[in-house]
């Protein structure tokens, strides 16, 4: 359920082409600007609807946790929904719900994301509201004792969703030693010894202007949005604070394959390979590649396996570029004694693309799938601003507004070479969920 | 598929969203939008297009009046097993053709069947549009329905069913609809039952498919940056030549009368899940626009009571919400509450005395502001994507009220007093069933 919903909201990728005649059609360029204290503010005018979407990005999350501090990002954004100095605990969900908005956060590897969707006459609420619980909230020790709680129920929630339970323990073996392999949510004992005085500290070390993108868009006006993040956001000082570059994670040796038995009769299977980094523009051909192999309705993987053998049900691949390293993950639903002859030709399929790459017809579908993507985020506000916000801070807003560009470049070489250099047959991990006999 | 579409189901949430309406955001897009055009072909059935060209893209409902409504414990299930066959054959393109053709609009094409609809979803690049309504007809009216592919789908929903029973909420919910509906139709998930759909044969599909894909019940609705009149000129040559024929009824067979009963089931998981659930008002009924106040003062939001009591107060859950389905005959309202085992019998107490307390108490102004602006809030938000535009224009019109419905039905949410949700919460909440899925003894 959950996952869901966060995938919604992360997988608007591909926004950009302003101007251009491509899916974004006919939508001005966003305005990017930095204030004094660092803050950077990106404004999108969208006039879709009388809605506007206000996408906060804090470039904090697991990655910047010391073993002692896991989950701290995460049990931190809880809190600052919890009451600020100047209003107590439900506030901010009454204020923004009481004009029919919406809000909510999500804490991930390389960021912390924010959110609150508003009518347009809203918006100055919303960004006052967005404010004072980044920078004024007040750990009450009573509050962070009850919501250490919600984090446990959590926790046993992610445990009961095997879709998310096998990926999470999949970015544990590609990941092994580097943060990435570590669980957002943390664990009991660093949870447990998390004081309102500890979270509160965490909070104002990363949550500083200079670690911030901010993105409104909607139908609004760049100077009035301007004139209002300066009045509210722009009197916060800044701290000097200087971000570590990610850890880059030690190459995956494998393969390392690994079962779970699990209480659920439906079989899972999981492979993954570690991948380029976000600003690393070699990812543009291993976003096509994952796209050809089993990333589409129609992709190679999901005509031989799901059409022609059935020996799954469903079958997914994704990269997810992270700012210290990628990963390439692939998911299948089905039946246990199958396990071992699926993972046996998904590899077969890798070794034909290394060998042969991908024809024209498929190289031109996973095109206009990232074009279209680019298309549907434009119905809404919001699909943008996240966008903006997520590659301001873990990539850069110009390479995002030429991604759908660049990727109809990537020419049938460049995919087969990506196929080549980071889908190893041997260096992958590989884990199963089977039921329990 | 997207490069930043990072592993989605590791990132940690705030708040338990999934439950609440799948609503993307905001609405209201009125000022960009045109008007809906409602054409009625000579065979009967009803084309609704809606011009909005604020993005390069395309969403298409096509409905026919079938479902769970239209079947009996013996067919439970024929109508989501038909339409997941319709979209993976014609006589002239097998299933893969129909998912590449799609994939080379940028786009999708699916069919499912809910309670009281079943639906072939659509979407694409907008310059596509046209392919795109001639594959939509294609499934619609030419299914191959062939054995193979039968078996293959047969064999697959088989293992859904089986897989409802391993999830602890599924299993939990199932339990309570078959209880609250008994052998009325709304009894059953849309999946259907182990029993019937082991049974389902290829002439069992195409009785089905005769009986329900008539023009009279027949619904296309097309919402994007389209042409109306190329639209309904292009619906007409596609869908005019099918004869005409009247929808078929439903199953009218009565729920039984509600009763205060509790259950527990032994599921394996974390957690435990906590339901409580009776009947709830159709969408004609007077008292609609109440009690999905209750509901949404219930557990409608983050700053619903089940939220910020039950979560935010006593740390007794992660995941807490009300629901309550717009139904053609009378649904359902659902509590629902999942926690740690350990506390179970207090989260339990706490949910209770929430259902009891909005039957004594008048809810405040405050209060019922707040929920007011949530629960119109959600329906603008849900209705600015082309996709979701298409599914209330065909599933209105499908259930018989119209897209005009939601104006009625706005004004009657505006309109709701404190002593009408607590009258509402006295006639609905007085007699719940309650279901419990625990996971066994360490």
């Amino acid at each position: 359920m959950l996952a869901s919903v966060v995938a919604l909201l992360l997988s608007s990728g591909c926004a950009g082409l302003s101007g251009q005649g491509g899916a974004g059609g006919d939508l001005p360029a966003p305005v990017r600007q930095v204030l004094p204290n660092g803050l950077r503010l990106i404004v999108q005018d969208h006039r879709a609807a009388d809605i506007v979407a206000v996408y906060l990005y804090v470039g904090v999350g697991v990655r910047y946790e010391r073993p002692e501090q896991l989950g701290y990002s995460h049990f931190q954004e809880h809190m600052l929904f919890k009451g600020t100095d100047k209003w107590g605990p439900g506030y901010i969900d009454r204020a923004v719900e009481g004009v029919g908005g919406r809000t909510n956060a999500t804490t991930s590897f390389d960021y912390t994301d924010f959110y609150i969707v508003v009518p347009t006459e809203a918006t100055e609420m919303a960004l006052q509201t967005l404010a004072d619980m980044v920078f004024r909230s007040k750990f009450d020790p009573n509050e962070v004792a009850r919501e250490r709680e919600v984090i446990f129920e959590e926790a046993n929630i992610e445990t009961d969703n095997p879709k998310a339970a096998i990926i999470r323990q999949l970015y544990g073996l590609v990941f092994a030693d580097n943060p990435y392999g570590s669980p957002v949510l943390g664990t009991r004992p660093t949870l447990s010894a998390a004081t309102s005085e500890i979270l509160k500290t965490y909070n104002r070390q990363y949550y500083t202007p200079e670690n911030m993108a901010l993105v409104v868009a909607g139908p609004v006006e760049v100077k009035a949005i301007r004139a209002m993040v300066d009045r509210i956001w722009g009197v916060v000082p800044a701290t000097g604070y200087q971000p570590v570059p990610a850890p880059a994670p030690r190459p995956l040796a494998g393969p390392v394959h690994r079962t779970v038995e699990r209480p659920e009769q439906q079989a899972r299977l999981a492979m993954g390979w570690q991948a380029p980094p976000a600003n690393d523009l070699s990812g543009d051909a291993v976003d096509l590649l994952t796209t050809i192999l089993a990333g589409a309705e129609s992709s190679r993987l999901a005509k031989r396996l799901r059409d022609q053998e059935r020996l799954v049900s469903s079958i997914t691949m994704n990269y997810a570029a992270l700012m210290g390293g990628g990963i390439v993950t692939l998911r299948a639903d089905l039946e246990a004694k199958d396990l071992e002859r699926v993972e046996q030709i998904v590899l077969e399929e890798i070794v034909r693309m290394q060998e042969s790459g991908p024809t024209e017809e498929e190289r031109q579908l996973a095109v206009i799938q990232f074009e279209s993507q680019h298309a549907f985020d434009t119905e809404t506000s919001e699909g943008l601003a996240n966008a903006y916000a997520l590659a301001e801070t873990t990539w850069t807003l110009e390479a995002e507004l030429g991604y759908i560009d660049r990727l109809g470049k990537i020419t049938r070489e460049q995919i087969r070479d990506a196929a080549r250099r980071y889908l190893s047959r041997t260096n992958y991990a590989q884990l199963a969920f089977r039921p329990k006999p | 598929m997207s490069r930043r579409s990072l592993a989605a189901t590791l990132a940690a949430g705030f708040a338990a969203l999934g439950l609440l309406a799948a609503a993307s955001l905001a609405g209201a897009a009125d000022g960009a939008t045109g008007a809906v055009a409602r054409t009625r072909l000579a065979n009967g059935m009803t084309v609704l297009v809606r011009e909005n060209p604020t993005a390069p893209v395309v969403g298409m409902s096509l409905m026919v009046r079938m479902g769970t409504r239209y079947e009996t414990r013996q067919t439970a299930g024929l109508s989501n097993f038909l339409q997941l066959i319709v979209v993976r054959g014609t006589t002239t393109r097998d299933g893969t053709e129909i998912v590449s053709a799609a994939d080379r609009m940028g786009g999708s094409i699916d069919a499912y069947a809910d309670a009281d609809y079943a639906e072939i979803t659509a979407t694409a690049l907008s310059r596509f549009w046209s392919d795109m309504l001639d594959l939509v007809a294609d499934v619609t009216l030419r299914p191959s329905l062939s054995d193979g592919t039968a078996q293959a789908v047969r064999d697959f929903l088989v293992r859904q069913i089986r897989n409802r029973a391993d999830k602890p909420y599924d299993a939990a919910f199932d339990a309570l609809l078959a209880r609250t509906f008994g052998d009325n139709p709304y009894g059953w998930d849309a999946l259907g039952l182990k029993e019937s759909v082991e049974r389902m044969d290829r002439a069992a599909l195409l009785a089905h498919y005769r009986r329900h894909y008539v023009p009279g019940g027949m619904v296309l609705a097309v919402s994007g940056k389209v042409k109306r009149q190329d639209v309904i000129a292009r619906a007409e040559r596609l869908f005019g030549p099918l004869p005409a024929a009247p929808a078929p009824a439903p199953n009218t067979t009565p729920p039984p009368a509600p009763a205060a009963a509790r259950v527990v089931l032994t599921v394996p998981g974390a957690q435990s899940q906590i339901l409580m659930g009776g009947l709830a008002p159709s969408l004609t009924d007077p008292d609609l626009a109440a009690m999905k106040l209750v509901s949404t003062v219930l557990g409608g939001g983050l700053a619903s009571r089940f939220f910020s009591e039950l979560r935010d107060q006593q740390g007794l859950a992660y995941t807490t919400a009300a629901r309550e389905p717009l139904r053609v005959s009378p649904g359902y309202f659902l509590a629902l509450l999942g926690t740690a085992p350990a506390n179970q019998e207090k989260a339990e107490a706490a949910l209770r005395e929430q259902l009891e307390r909005i039957q004594k108490q008048a809810v405040s102004d405050e209060e019922l502001r707040v929920a007011k602006a949530y629960l119109l809030g959600t329906l603008a938000m849900d209705r600015r994507t082309n996709a979701r535009q298409a599914w209330y224009l065909a599933s209105l019109e499908t259930a018989g009220v119209g897209y005009e419905f939601l104006d009625r039905y706005q004004a009657q949410v505006r309109a709701v007093t404190a002593a009408d949700v607590q009258r509402a919460a006295q006639k609905y909440l007085a007699t719940l069933r309650t279901v419990v899925a625990e996971p066994p003894p360490k």
